[in-house]
C-alpha cells in the first residue's frame, strides 16, 4: 500500500485499490474526499481559503489552494479517470476554528460556506462530515473500500 | 506547580544560540559596521555560516544573485537582513528531535517558527505599516519557552489536556493553571539568557497577551506576531498539542483594524515562501507536520 499525502494547496487522486490518501493537520482549511465505488478511484483536496479572488495570481498557479478554483477542479480531474458524478460518494472534514471566533479568524466557516454554496448549486450531496471546532483532523481516503476515517485528538473515528 | 528553580536549570540546560548571534545583532545596531566585520564574527562557525547560505538564498529573500560568502550576504542583503537571518541559522540545529509534551516533532516547529516569522512581516506589508526591527526574528523566536518547559508540559499533560479539550481553556492558560508558569514567561527567561534583544525578549513575553505588554515594548510587533501566531495556527502550519485553543486579543483586531480577507490574503501569498524557506533547514522535512 502507498500512502499519497495532500499537501496544503494540494489534490491527490488515484485509482489504486491499494492507496491510501491522507492530509495532516486540517485546522481551518478543508478537505473534499471523493471516492467512486464503481470505478474504484479516490481522490482528495485540501483547500486553505475560501475565494479566488483574494490572490488572484496564485490561482493560476494553485487553484487547489482555494475552494472556488480547487474543487471543480478534483471534480473534473475525477471525471478524467473515468469517473461519473452520480456515482461519486463525497465527504468533508476540518473548517475548524479558534476560541473566539469573531470574524477576523473566519476562515474556516468561511471555507465551509463556500463549499455549501457550491455542492448545493451543482447538486452535490454530503454523505458524511466533520466540521467546525478547535481541533486538528487527519483524514484518510483508503481507495480500495472508500473508507473514511478522522483522527482527531489522539481518537480515531470512522466519517 | 513547578519551582521557578527548576525552570532555570532546565534554561541553563539547553543548548546556547551561537554567541556569533549576539555580535552580529550588536553589529546590526552599529551603523558603521561593515560586511567584512561580519564575515569575521560568522565565519569560525562553519555550520552557522552554512545555514546562513542556505537561508540568504532561499526564494522569501529576492536575491537578486546566489550569495556564496557571508560577506556577499551582507552586500546584497545588508546589515539588518543578515542579522535576522543569523537568528535563523543559529536557531536551527538548536531544535530538538521532537519536542516533548508539545508532540511536535523538529519539522513541524521550525515550520511554525518560520510560518510566524513570514506572516508578521507580511501582515505589517499589507497593512502598510513600517516593518518594526527584528520582526523575523521576533517571529521566529516568539515560542522558545516550549523548548524549555516541554519535559514539564508532558508530565502533566494529561491534566493539560484535560483542561483544553474539556475545559474550554487556552493551551498557554492550561499551562499556567497546572504548572504555575507558562511557555510565554519561560520564552522570556530563554531569550533573556540567550542575550537576545529586548523586542525579541518581549515578543516571546507577550505574543499571546499583546494587551498587557509594557510600555516600553513594541506594541505593533507584539500585535504582529500574535495574529501571525494564530493565523499559522489555524491553517495547521506546525501543530502541536494546542492546536486551535487560543484567543485573539480583541485589541489587537482593533489596532491593527486589519480585516479577514486581507489575513487570507496574507495566508495565500506566504505558503510558498514559508514551505521553501522550512525545507532549506530541515533536510528531512518531506512530511512537514
Amino acid at each position: 500500500m502507498s500512502a499519497l499525502t495532500v499537501d496544503i494547496s494540494d489534490i491527490k487522486l488515484s485509482a489504486e485499490p491499494d492507496d491510501m490518501i491522507v492530509t495532516y493537520a486540517l485546522g481551518s482549511c478543508i478537505a473534499v474526499l471523493v471516492h467512486d465505488p464503481v470505478r474504484v478511484a479516490g481522490g482528495m483536496i485540501h483547500y486553505m481559503l475560501p475565494l479566488s479572488e483574494t490572490s488572484p495570481e496564485k490561482a493560476k498557479t494553485k487553484p487547489a489552494m482555494f475552494a472556488d478554483t480547487g474543487i471543480p477542479l478534483l471534480f473534473q480531474s475525477m471525471y478524467k479517470l473515468g469517473c461519473r458524478k452520480q456515482d461519486l460518494v463525497v465527504k468533508v472534514a476540518g473548517g475548524g476554528a479558534l476560541y473566539d471566533d469573531k470574524g477576523l479568524f473566519s476562515i474556516g466557516k468561511r471555507n465551509y460556506t463556500i463549499l455549501r454554496k457550491m455542492f448545493w448549486k451543482s447538486s452535490v450531496i454530503i454523505k458524511a462530515e466533520d466540521v467546525g471546532g478547535a481541533k486538528s483532523r487527519t483524514a484518510r481516503l483508503y481507495v480500495g473500500t472508500g473508507r473514511c476515517t478522522i483522527s482527531s485528538q489522539g481518537a480515531e473515528t470512522e466519517l | 506547580m513547578i519551582a521557578p528553580e527548576q525552570i532555570l536549570s532546565k534554561v541553563k540546560q539547553l543548548p546556547m544560540l551561537s554567541t556569533a548571534v549576539v555580535r552580529v545583532a550588536e553589529l546590526a545596531r552599529d551603523e558603521r559596521s561593515s560586511a567584512a566585520d561580519f564575515e569575521k564574527v560568522i565565519r569560525p562557525d562553519p555550520a552557522l555560516t552554512a545555514n546562513l547560505l542556505r537561508i540568504v538564498n532561499s526564494a522569501y529573500f529576492g536575491l537578486r544573485k546566489r550569495a556564496e560568502s557571508v560577506r556577499q550576504a551582507v552586500t546584497l542583503l545588508g546589515v539588518r537582513r543578515t542579522s535576522e537571518v543569523a537568528a535563523a541559522a543559529a536557531l536551527a540545529p538548536i531544535i530538538p528531535g521532537r519536542l516533548p509534551g508539545y508532540q511536535v516533532e523538529a519539522s513541524a516547529f521550525w515550520l511554525h517558527s518560520v510560518a510566524v516569522a513570514v506572516l508578521s512581516e507580511r501582515l505589517s506589508g499589507e497593512l502598510g505599516v513600517k516593518r518594526p526591527d527584528l520582526t523575523f526574528t521576533a517571529g521566529l523566536l516568539h515560542d522558545v519557552g516550549k523548548l524549555a518547559i516541554g519535559a514539564f508540559v508532558e508530565e502533566a499533560s494529561a491534566e493539560i489536556l484535560a483542561r483544553v479539550r474539556e475545559g474550554g481553556l487556552t493551551l498557554v492558560s492550561a499551562e499556567r493553571e497546572v504548572l504555575g508558569v507558562d511557555h510565554t514567561e519561560v520564552g522570556a527567561t530563554v531569550s533573556e539568557a540567550w542575550r537576545l534583544p529586548q523586542a525579541v525578549v518581549d515578543v516571546a513575553r507577550w505574543h499571546h497577551a499583546p494587551g498587557e505588554a509594557p510600555a516600553r515594548a513594541d506594541r505593533m510587533l507584539v500585535d504582529l506576531v500574535h495574529v501571525a501566531d494564530a493565523l499559522s495556527h489555524s491553517l495547521g502550519m506546525g501543530t502541536d498539542i494546542g492546536e486551535m485553543a487560543r484567543t485573539v486579543e480583541v485589541g489587537t483586531e482593533t489596532r491593527l483594524g486589519i480585516r479577514a480577507r486581507r489575513l487570507e490574503r496574507v495566508a495565500g501569498e506566504s505558503l510558498d515562501e514559508i514551505r521553501d524557506l522550512a525545507r532549506q533547514l530541515t533536510p528531512a522535512s518531506g512530511g512537514n507536520r
